[in-house]
């Protein structure tokens, strides 16, 4: 009980672990202040402040909020980010068995021939960053960017891989980093979720499991925001009640919740008439979030977007990621599916990368002009790579298509206390193996923990007799991220 | 001088204590002093210094052999005080000479323990007791929970002052031995019991603690109005019995046994396992034992003559996910679902957390990395098939469906009269193939089974890349050990063509050919390549043929050619025919000589697994090529031996007739769709236990990692648990799962009845008695009141296992009929009610809220059982799963069930109750979350389910009553069971009145029924409403 306080006049002790713990709320910060003691309140106010269950931040933030745009299906490294000429000259021979030895595939047998890369490569930027001709937009950010060439991941198979990188752990059940974030430094925002989920493209394999709040409190869950009727799931009003009714029925419930708290003084009604006052005001945060007739023609021109357009969703969500992160909210992810090529990878590429390549290179542009980039985290990649060998199966009808490839691949970051501006790490010259700066998915959240002033070994949670945290028992910084 | 690391945060059990007699946690009065009241006598080693060994120093010099630093074990008397070369960590008696004291008090950084760099020192009060428990011997003792309980004398009621009226005193307010512990902790904590709840209060709260459901107000109001002093008794009784009973408590038992009606993973496909959900809720309305309980739900398909109920009980380890994504590894997927059974078994019936010994060696509790896979080797062993539930209305629709495929065939019979004439040729047809013993059978990893009927049955588990071997040799049969003659022999012409019979077989999934149970349809094969060996030389087949080929998961073609053309991605398979026999045919190149051994290969390599479960491999010399017939062997034996043909056989060959010729495909086409539509059976997930000749080695894992096996592990039970050896179980040389589930609720495992116990208890009170759920190890927190739990837990037993006795008992004390309510010096004296001086007030669960609307509204339909049901819910919670499957409202009742029948789907659970902390069926969850969120708001003021609940309330009511104030507290009260306040009153009715006001003024669109459901819906919002008081 070292922050005693006093809640809303009602003089029952209310202390933050009992706040986030206990009562199990999730109302953003000024509910919070509201809530919570002086002293937690001043601590709230200083430099590493934190809204979350952390006192303070562990160390300065370099970016206040993150924008991870997650391709989901896992887009081929060879054909875009990592060159590899030995793959031209060993075109339709097998790979040297060597290399293969040991090795599991999803779909192919080993010994599958070599495929060359599918496009031309150039060098971009005052940096000569190395990218394939069909990321013409990605090109004009390359100074950006902080290319990771040499990620690996150990799962082979969509939903165990998507919800690694998410959660630390293969398997359904843990807190995804959003969860992470919310719970530890809370959110900015008091009329929006902390962590929200935006989607376009194909199913997601991972679902649900991937924007879970696992064993940490229900508040820190992720939201999706749909792109069609209500923006979050019951953000609404029914059928036949209009604001007047819904403020003067929160009002009554308000009013009667009071009246109990005044006699059986449970703090847990005080929260409960917090919540309802955010949901009341998330009821015209969310529309006014989802209305984008403010933007300019020249940005929606920028990114490509349409909104109402479902073939625009990608852009649409971009855009709509920008306009999160200037309401404070903390995690927002924006899945794209649709890159799973085992087939015709050279003509699913020119589709997924026509639909993303213009969106992702705007909201850099754009977070860049208005001043948010410094503070706003921007991840892109998928959850492994693709195979230098090519998939054909004549009982699934596939040519010219490369399998799961777990052992290398490539994400970028762009923004947020990054250096931009560079390429890390490289692969052997058959793209098969990172041999120079290696990083595994762990390390991508560690070092984005980093970034937002958390050590991800020390934000834990004691669960089922013991600690968890989001990198298990792994995780090591990139610095020459930093 | 060697540097020992002391830091981190374990915690372990020793059994030796040094001097004295063996002592247990339970001749120790507990926690109810603090720790630093142990200072100036001998601290308790379990209260007081254990969690501080085992917080600053286990981590590093713990039971874990790989990350013990110096080489120094502090867990075990006999370690800590072993010589270190002129030096003892700890030295018994002589706090001043142990190293361990000298390096903690050390001004030195570098020497001091904890390492500076991995934790603070510790703090004066700390080296206080470790010096103190040094002084007086250093006795360590077994964790409390690791010693079987034993009954305590009760202790006497504490003499005290009532400082309110009501309470006249302790002596009075005790009922049962339950309310003398906790008025003894009360006592010592300056703490009073608060007044019994008012009637209305605890009726409300008996229903919903009892059967998940408020109480009409008449129902409250009988409760009210019996004067009797049995009445309390009665309504608890009555409860009791009640069939919504077993309905509410099986919720938090499915919770454990992650129930779900899905698989999980990627694509979250169907699975029918709701028998066993309805297993458990009969279960609990009979009060079955809760040894018997556990014994049937592990291993009930090994007792003997297991019933089909006992069977569909081991349903409960069958809840594990299964992942069915395009390429995984089956058997990585089939170690995770074990890794979860092993953790749930622990969590579940030893409150430990064995599933942390996956990786390595427990770093708090005493399981090793080898205790955790011997665990893991006693649940490892068994098949998991599914089994049919016998129903009689299954049995009525398909003998219906039968006599209306007898029709078809009847009509069809009639159009084609020509049927004669195919019989007639199909009798003239000579027989030609012939069967031989193969004198070696090899396979991947399935074992290959010589049958009767010459056939090969696999079993045992499939990979995705198996083949099969059949060796034909001179030697010895695989099957009658006989000499057996090489296949050319047995013709004694050469041979000439080779024929692949698909078989099914009821131990199969969906009765055969093939073993595919994931990603493909069940039942499949995908045959890749079919190669003959001579001389270890593949042989040139040629002219392939077959009697059907069908593909899923996939476009390609399935030509009888493509197992003969050396590319593995193509193949044959008879996919949409599952149950059904077929056959391929290829000719010989060149034939084989009689005196030649042969061996026969089957490949399959499809990206799921794929191979066949049942086949017969048969030769022919012949003059002609031959081909495939449509005919199945055994019929077509049966035409060739009877003479005249009979009506039977004329039936039964009747359907290969239709496939056999263009003329009858279109007729063909409508009987296999009539046969398609045989009413399936109900069927569930369970276990059966492998065949003694082919058991599943369970295998080490290094760091918990499927790619690195290790050594074979023999099953058996924690040897910290275990008090005798278990080497010769019934004669037997290890134990098995069923050994595993008795010990589980032996008198051995002095977890089990404290764990049933707690969990009880927290039902009821919100927290337990030990409130680290899962958790009962080294590293839990001390409960205030271990000896009550001890106590519950021998009377458990004693009683026979009776949970519903449990459950009586608890709400009979006077503990749990104490109101609620709490005043500012209460609270700040225990915030959080560990001294049980008030009653418990929590936010009821998801579906206890949705269930409670429901009948408070009228809707709720309370049929019990069958398949999951779907209430009213958003297109857009399932369009963001996999493949965004439909959610289709259920038609009538089965939309307002009791919410455990919602169908639970794992990848996109109902968001109604999600959003208040629901399962999501991915893991065992023991305790759930009570969060408080903004979007529980929108869902009970928005969600279109609720909205229609509140609106049936008002019409309910409003054709019972007239009079506004009637009609707010006729819905008040069957939300909140007590009338409202007058205040509460008059705020109702001024919003009616505003709103009536708005609707008559036209603002706002409406009629007298909306405006009601606008009040019902404000006060289904209300905290209490979902609040347990």
């Amino acid at each position: 009980m070292s922050n005693p306080s006093i809640i809303t006049g009602e003089s029952t002790a209310i202390t933050r672990r009992q706040l986030y713990r206990d009562c199990g709320i999730g109302i953003g910060k000024l509910a919070l202040a509201s809530l919570l003691a002086n002293g937690a309140q001043q601590a709230m106010s200083m430099e590493n402040a934190s809204q979350g269950i952390l006192p303070t931040l562990h160390h300065p933030a370099r970016a206040k909020r993150v924008i991870y745009l997650f391709m989901a299906g896992a887009p081929s490294q060879l054909d875009l980010f990592d060159y590899k000429p030995k793959l031209v000259e060993l075109g339709g021979k097998p790979i040297p068995p060597s290399v293969i030895e040991g090795q599991r595939y999803a779909f192919i047998q080993p010994d599958a021939a070599v495929l060359p890369p599918r496009f031309r490569f150039a060098k971009y930027g005052q940096s000569g960053a190395e990218l394939a001709e069909i990321l013409p937009f990605t090109a004009e950010v390359a100074d950006e960017l902080a290319i990771l060439r040499a990620v690996h991941t150990n799962q082979f198979n969509h939903a165990p891989a998507q919800i690694l990188v998410n959660t630390g752990s293969p398997l359904p059940g843990r807190p995804a980093i959003g969860a992470w974030l919310s719970y530890g430094i809370g959110t900015e925002s008091d009329d929006l979720p902390s962590f929200v989920v935006l989607k376009s493209g194909d199913s997601l394999s991972g679902g649900a499991s991937m924007w879970s709040n696992g064993f940490l409190p229900g508040q820190h869950q992720g939201v999706p925001f749909r792109n069609s009727g209500d923006p979050v799931l019951h953000v609404s009003n029914p059928t036949g009640i209009d604001s007047q009714t819904q403020r003067a029925t929160l009002d009554l419930i308000s009013e009667i919740n009071r009246e109990r708290l005044s006699t059986v003084s449970d703090p847990e009604i005080s929260a409960r008439v917090a919540a309802y006052e955010m949901a009341y005001r998330m009821q015209s945060a969310a529309p006014e979030l989802m209305d984008t007739k403010d933007e300019s023609p020249e940005t929606l021109e920028l990114y490509g977007a349409e909104p109402g357009n479902p073939g625009k969703a990608f852009a649409n969500n971009c855009l709509l990621a920008r306009r999160m992160a200037e309401r404070g909210v903390r995690f927002i992810q924006v899945y794209h599916a649709g890159w799973d090529h085992h087939s015709d990878v050279e003509g699913g590429l020119r589709g997924s990368c026509g639909q993303t390549d213009r969106a992702c290179a705007a909201l850099l542009k754009d977070l860049r002009r208005r001043g948010l980039l410094d503070e706003t985290l921007v991840v892109w990649g998928g959850e492994f790579g693709r195979t230098p060998m090519v998939e054909a199966s004549a009982a699934l009808g596939r040519s010219s298509g490369r399998d799961h490839h777990p052992q290398a691949f490539t994400m970028w970051m762009a923004g947020g206390g990054v250096k931009g501006g560079q390429t890390i790490g490289s692969t052997d010259e058959l793209g098969f193996h990172p041999v120079e700066d290696a990083v595994h998915v762990h390390d991508i959240q560690a070092t984005l923990m980093h970034l937002l002033g958390i050590d991800h070994e020390r934000l834990t949670f004691t669960h089922a007799g013991r600690p968890y945290r989001l990198t298990d028992v792994h995780g090591r910084l990139i610095e020459k991220l930093l | 001088m060697r540097r020992f690391v002391l830091w981190g945060w374990l915690g372990l059990l020793t059994v030796l204590i040094p001097f004295s007699s063996r002592s247990t946690a339970s001749d120790e009065p507990h926690a109810s002093e603090t720790t630093v009241a142990d200072v100036g006598s001998a601290p308790n080693f379990n209260r007081s210094v254990r969690p501080i060994l085992a917080k600053r120093c286990f981590t590093c010099h713990g039971p874990d052999s790989d990350a013990r630093e110096a080489d120094l074990r502090l867990d075990t008397f006999e370690d800590a005080t072993r010589d270190l070369g002129g030096h003892q960590a700890i030295v018994p008696g002589k706090s001043e000479e142990s190293e361990i004291l000298l390096r903690i008090r050390s001004d030195d950084a570098d020497l001091r323990m904890p390492p500076a760099d991995k934790a603070e020192p510790l703090s004066p009060e700390e080296i206080q007791i470790l010096s103190a428990w040094i002084d007086a011997g250093a006795g360590y003792q077994t964790h409390w929970t690791f010693v079987p309980p034993t009954r305590h004398p009760i202790p006497a009621i504490p003499a005290s002052t009532p400082s309110e009226p009501s309470v006249t005193s302790l002596a009075n307010w005790s009922r049962d031995g339950i309310d003398r512990w906790v008025a003894r902790g009360m006592a010592r904590n300056d703490l009073q019991p608060n007044r019994e709840a008012n009637r209305l209060t605890l009726v409300r709260r008996l229903y919903l603690d009892l059967v998940g459901l408020p109480p009409t107000p008449e129902q409250a109001d009988h409760f009210v109005s019996d004067k009797s002093p049995m009445a309390y008794t009665r309504l608890v009784d009555s409860l009791l019995a009640d069939p919504e009973y077993g309905q509410r408590f099986a919720r938090p038992w499915l919770d454990m046994a992650r129930y779900a009606d899905t698989n999980g993973y990627e694509k979250d496909r169907p699975r029918s396992i709701w028998p066993y959900r309805d297993w458990v809720i009969k279960s609990l309305n009979e009060d079955m034992p809760f040894d018997q309980f556990t014994i049937e739900q592990i291993a009930g398909d090994m007792l003997a003559n297991a019933s089909v109920e006992q069977r569909i009980a081991t349903g409960f380890h069958r809840n594990t996910m299964l992942n069915e994504e395009g390429g995984i590894d089956p058997l990585e997927f089939r170690f995770q679902a074990v890794v979860d059974r092993v953790a749930t078994l622990g969590t579940v019936w030893m409150g430990l957390t064995v599933g942390c010994a996956q990786c390595h060696t427990h770093k708090y509790d005493p399981i090793t990395h080898k205790d955790y896979y011997a665990l893991m080797a006693l649940l490892d062993n068994a098949d998991e098939p599914e089994q049919i539930v016998p129903n009689r209305l299954w049995d009525q629709q398909r003998t219906q469906h039968e006599l209306e495929l007898q029709q078809l065939e009847q009509q069809l019979r009639a159009q084609f009269p020509d049927y004669e004439d195919w019989l007639v040729s199909q009798q003239a047809d000579p027989v030609v193939w012939t069967t031989p013993q193969p004198t070696e059978l090899h396979s991947t990893l399935p074992k290959l089974r010589w049958q009767e009927d010459g056939s090969v049955f696999a079993d045992g588990d499939a990979t995705k890349r198996d083949e099969y071997r059949l060796v034909y040799s001179e030697g010895v049969s695989v099957e009658t050990k006989e000499p057996t003659p090489l296949p050319g022999s047995l013709v004694n012409q050469p041979i000439t063509a080779v024929r692949l019979e698909v078989l099914p077989d009821e131990r199969l999934p969906a009765n055969g050919p093939g073993r595919s149970y994931y990603e493909g349809r069940r039942g499949d094969f995908f045959l890749s390549e079919f190669t003959i060996l001579v001389d270890g030389t593949p042989v040139k087949l040629q002219a392939a043929s077959h009697s059907h080929g069908s593909l899923s998961v996939g476009s390609g073609s399935t030509d009888a050619a493509n197992v003969i053309d050396g590319d593995g991605s193509t193949g044959w398979s008879t996919s949409e025919r599952p149950g059904q026999p077929h056959q391929w045919v290829a000719n010989l190149a060149a034939p084989i000589a009689v005196d030649q051994p042969i061996e026969v290969q089957l490949l399959f390599e499809r990206h799921f697994a794929a191979s066949l479960g049942r086949f017969r491999v048969s030769f022919a010399a012949a003059e002609s090529p031959q081909i495939a017939s449509m005919v199945p062997t055994e019929l077509k034996a049966s035409l060739h031996q009877t003479s005249p043909i009979t009506a039977e056989l004329r039936d039964a060959l009747f359907p290969y007739f239709l496939a056999a010729t263009p003329a009858t495909l279109e007729a063909h086409k409508s009987w296999l769709a009539k046969k398609r539509a045989t009413p399936e059976a109900t069927t569930t997930l369970v276990f059966r236990e492998r065949q003694p000749d082919n058991p599943r080695p369970t295998l080490l894992r290094h760091r918990g990692e499927y790619l690195q096996p290790r050594e074979e592990i023999t099953g058996d039970i924690p040897a910290f648990l275990r008090s005798t050896t278990h080497a010769d179980v019934e004669g037997r040389s290890s134990m098995n799962r069923l050994d595993l589930a008795r010990w589980l609720v032996s008198g051995e495992n002095p977890l089990v009845a404290r764990v049933v116990v707690n969990r009880a208890w927290r039902e009821f009170f919100g927290a337990g008695l030990v409130r680290t759920a899962g958790d009962y190890g080294t590293q839990s927190e001390p409960p205030q009141h271990p000896e009550l739990l001890d106590m519950l837990a021998v009377d458990l037993k004693k009683n026979g296992w009776s949970v519903k006795q449990l459950h009586r008992r608890l709400v009979h004390s006077a503990v749990y009929r104490q109101s609620s309510q709490v005043d500012n010096t209460k609270h700040h004296a225990d915030p959080e009610n560990h001294w049980l001086s008030r009653g418990p007030r929590f936010r009821q669960s998801a579906e206890m809220i949705r269930d409670s609307f429901l009948a408070a509204s009228g809707l709720l339909d309370r049929t019990i059982g069958g398949p999951s049901v779907y209430p009213q819910q958003s297109a857009s919670v399932t369009a963001m799963a996999y493949g965004s499957p439909a959610w289709t409202t259920s038609a009538g009742g089965d939309a307002y069930r009791r919410s455990l029948y919602t169908y639970a789907k794992r990848t996109a659970p109902f968001a109604a109750y999600l959003v208040f902390d629901g399962p999501t069926g991915e893991n065992c969850i023991d305790r759930r979350d009570r969060s408080n969120t903004p979007l529980q708001a929108l869902t009970l003021l928005n969600d279109p389910m609720y909205v229609e609940l509140a609106q049936e309330l008002a019409t309910d009511v409003l054709r019972e009553h007239r009079k506004p104030d009637d009609i707010i507290q006729s819905i008040f009260r069957r939300l909140l069971t007590r009338p409202a306040t007058a205040s509460e009153l008059a705020a109702i009715r001024t919003f009616y009145l505003d709103q009536q006001a708005r609707v008559n003024a036209g603002e706002v669109s409406g009629e007298t029924t909306s405006v009601w459901t606008w009040v019902a819906r404000a006060l289904m919002n209300l905290d209490e409403a979902i609040t347990k008081e």
